[in-house]
């Protein structure tokens, strides 16, 4: 039997011992550790081979014990969090607030992290996901900067607040099924006679969860968190690349184990709301990194959309979204930190002509935004074309093309900073070691292939095929038509407009946040009980 | 009474109570005390629906009748383990944030970070 407790372990521990070795050795182990873990979690993924395993830990089974869940979806979010964390230690080695401390709560989330995609049991959730809150909010205040310190607690008192509505939950549920294992409960929810007695739990889990994936009312902690001014650019890549994964990937595990409560359709207009709305805060921003952490609400928004479709092309689309916006994200945001590094500034409208003075910086940029914008060849297109082929209704082909509209339009923004340079500063060439290249390298070369090989990524790792027909290429030329629109709205001007400027202005206090996750449940509840 | 039984009520009570501090109040430490109190409410409910339908751990049901779940129990401690947690975390902050601030005020700490 294989030890797949160790993949959850190795991280925590390689954390802990490098905080006590002395000065020279942490780097390379916490490196020699990561690498470890990563062949661990590759040996484990060729073992189990995405067949559907529950192990046990401790002996004993569901009700009682604690499992692990190994399952295709599982598995593939735990190897690409177990990859990217490698990327990101390799880039961050000769950075300066890359201490101790540092690698040690870095190396703590990772573990946290994949214990959220492995663990059967909501319990173990709710401590995993208490924890690694606690442990973000202190990464996003690392380096002490007062806004970051308002932000972190912002972030962690909303994200507990909404924890404790999981406990309560938790508790209801306990009482109506007797287990907290997901497999146990989803085996018990057909039995279920009295269905009505499972609203309130449900309306209070999943209210936590749309929190944590930060859908439509409950998103204004995320740009607070992801794009706040001074933390280091590879905590802004994990937690959009992969943290807020982890809320919807909860999204998939407890809408699935509530099977008997279909909320399908009001979840399928939350999520477009959110990709709309998340476009428009995005488009309406000026400081680079708040564009991209807004960028991955709209996205968020529209992974949901996705799993809702009720088809599984669209829900595999989605769940290959998640992947591909894990790569492009996690390179814009590594990026986004070199550039706002380089200019010391983060007003999109100061940075001019990052082409000549970074060039394989930009290069690597310009190919995660062709692939987040979907453009042909490149990785997003393919979860696109995959999610757009769920349905044949031609209302949600519009609405897609809407939200990849945004897509653009924000990114056409975004890549203003690619112009020539007319103010004429003296400036010399940063360089930037090996390493470091070579990781920013070998993402945009994962957003290449992720597009041209993607029918057989996807057969490799969710055996499903399908072929692109025609249609992909009608696509292209979709996708050309909207650029070429997107360009032109673009330079009407229309983002610098009045109603864009009060957008940008508005800022939600921490009243202001919390009053929407009572109010969002007694929605849920409201709907579950009269629609 | 019905469904539920008092601790449960007062439980749930407890919980919305906390639920409006969080929402209502402007102060950053009472933000953080409402916090305890739901927490309080939500592990009063857990413990109180001592008639779950399973009692677990002991595989002789004859025996088991009678006897309080164990489980909730274990998981309490876990719970209060963890509100201590955040609760030192959140406090830490809110002294940090107070030092470079100087308000206790949500609104006020808001309009200090624009500048």
């Amino acid at each position: 039997m294989t030890a797949v407790y160790l993949l959850i372990l190795i991280p925590i521990l390689v954390g802990i011992i490098e905080y006590f070795l002395p000065k020279g050795y942490k780097t390379i182990f916490t490196l020699l550790g990561q690498t470890a873990q990563f062949a661990m979690v590759i040996y484990v993924y060729i073992v189990f081979k995405g067949a559907d395993t529950l192990i046990p830990l401790g002996g004993w089974t569901a009700p009682v014990g604690i499992m692990l869940h190994v399952d295709s979806i599982s598995m593939v979010l735990t190897l690409l969090t177990s990859f990217l964390f490698l990327c990101f230690i390799i880039f961050n080695i000769y950075d300066e607030y890359s201490d101790k401390h540092f690698y040690m709560l870095y190396m703590i989330l990772q573990g946290l992290l994949i214990g959220i995609f492995l663990v059967d049991d909501l319990f173990s959730i709710f401590v995993l996901v208490e924890v690694s809150t606690m442990v973000v909010s202190m990464l996003i205040m690392h380096k002490r900067d007062s806004r970051a310190i308002y932000d972190g607690l912002i972030y962690l008192l909303i994200n507990t607040f909404s924890m404790v509505f999981f406990l309560f939950g938790l508790a209801m549920l306990y009482k109506q099924i007797g287990s907290f294992s997901i497999t146990y409960i989803s085996e018990a929810m057909k039995n279920v006679t009295n269905l009505s007695a499972l609203y309130l739990p449900y309306a209070l889990i999943i209210t936590s969860v749309c929190l944590k994936s930060a859908i439509m009312p409950l998103f204004s902690w995320l740009p607070k968190a992801h794009g706040t001014p001074s933390a280091p650019s590879t905590v802004s890549a994990v937690l959009s690349g992969l943290y807020v994964k982890g809320g919807i990937y909860l999204y998939i595990r407890i809408s699935t184990m509530f099977s008997a409560i279909d909320m399908s359709e009001f979840f399928l207009v939350c999520g477009f709301l959110t990709a709309i709305i998340g476009f428009i805060f995005a488009i309406s921003q000026r400081d680079i990194k708040l564009i991209l952490s807004y960028h991955t609400v709209s996205q968020l928004g529209l992974i949901l959309l996705a799993i809702n479709m009720k088809s599984e092309f669209a829900t595999i689309g989605g769940v290959y979204h998640i992947i591909n916006h894990a790569v492009f994200k996690s390179v814009l945001f590594l990026c986004a930190g070199l550039i706002a590094d380089e200019y010391k500034t983060r007003n999109i409208y100061e940075i001019r002509g990052v082409f000549k003075r970074m060039p394989i910086v930009s290069i690597v940029c310009v190919c995660a935004i062709l692939g987040i914008t979907g453009a042909p060849l490149f990785n997003g297109s393919i979860s696109k074309y995959f999610i757009a082929s769920g349905s044949q209704n031609d209302v949600t082909q519009w609405l897609l093309g809407i939200i990849n509209f945004g897509t653009i339009l924000s990114f056409i923004k975004f890549s203003t900073i690619f112009a020539k340079d007319k103010s004429g500063h003296e400036y010399k060439k940063p360089r930037y070691s090996i390493s470091r290249n070579a990781v920013l390298l070998t993402l945009a070369l994962l957003c290449l292939l992720g597009g041209i090989f993607g029918t057989h990524i996807i057969e490799l790792l969710f055996g499903v095929k399908k072929t692109l027909s025609a249609s992909y290429f009608d696509k292209s030329l979709v996708y050309v038509a909207t650029l070429i629109f997107a360009l032109l709205v673009y330079f009407t001007g229309l983002t610098k407009t009045k109603p864009f400027v009060k957008i940008r202005e508005m800022d939600l206090g921490f009243n202001n946040i919390a009053i929407f996750i009572p109010i969002f449940m007694c929605v849920v509840l409201v709907y579950l009980v009269f629609v | 009474m019905g469904i539920y039984s008092y601790g449960e009520i007062t439980g749930i009570i407890i919980f919305f109570i906390g639920t409006y501090g969080v929402v209502a109040r402007r102060n950053i430490v009472k933000t953080i005390i409402s916090f305890g109190v739901m927490e309080s409410g939500a592990i009063l409910f857990f413990l109180s629906n001592g008639n779950a339908s399973l009692a677990p751990i002991l595989e002789d049901t004859a025996v088991a009748t009678g006897v309080a779940d164990p489980i909730p129990q274990a998981l309490m401690i876990t719970a209060i383990v963890i509100g201590v947690g955040i609760t030192a975390v959140a406090l830490t902050m809110f002294i940090n944030l107070y030092h470079k601030y100087g308000t206790t005020n949500w609104e006020k700490a808001k309009e200090a970070r624009k500048q």
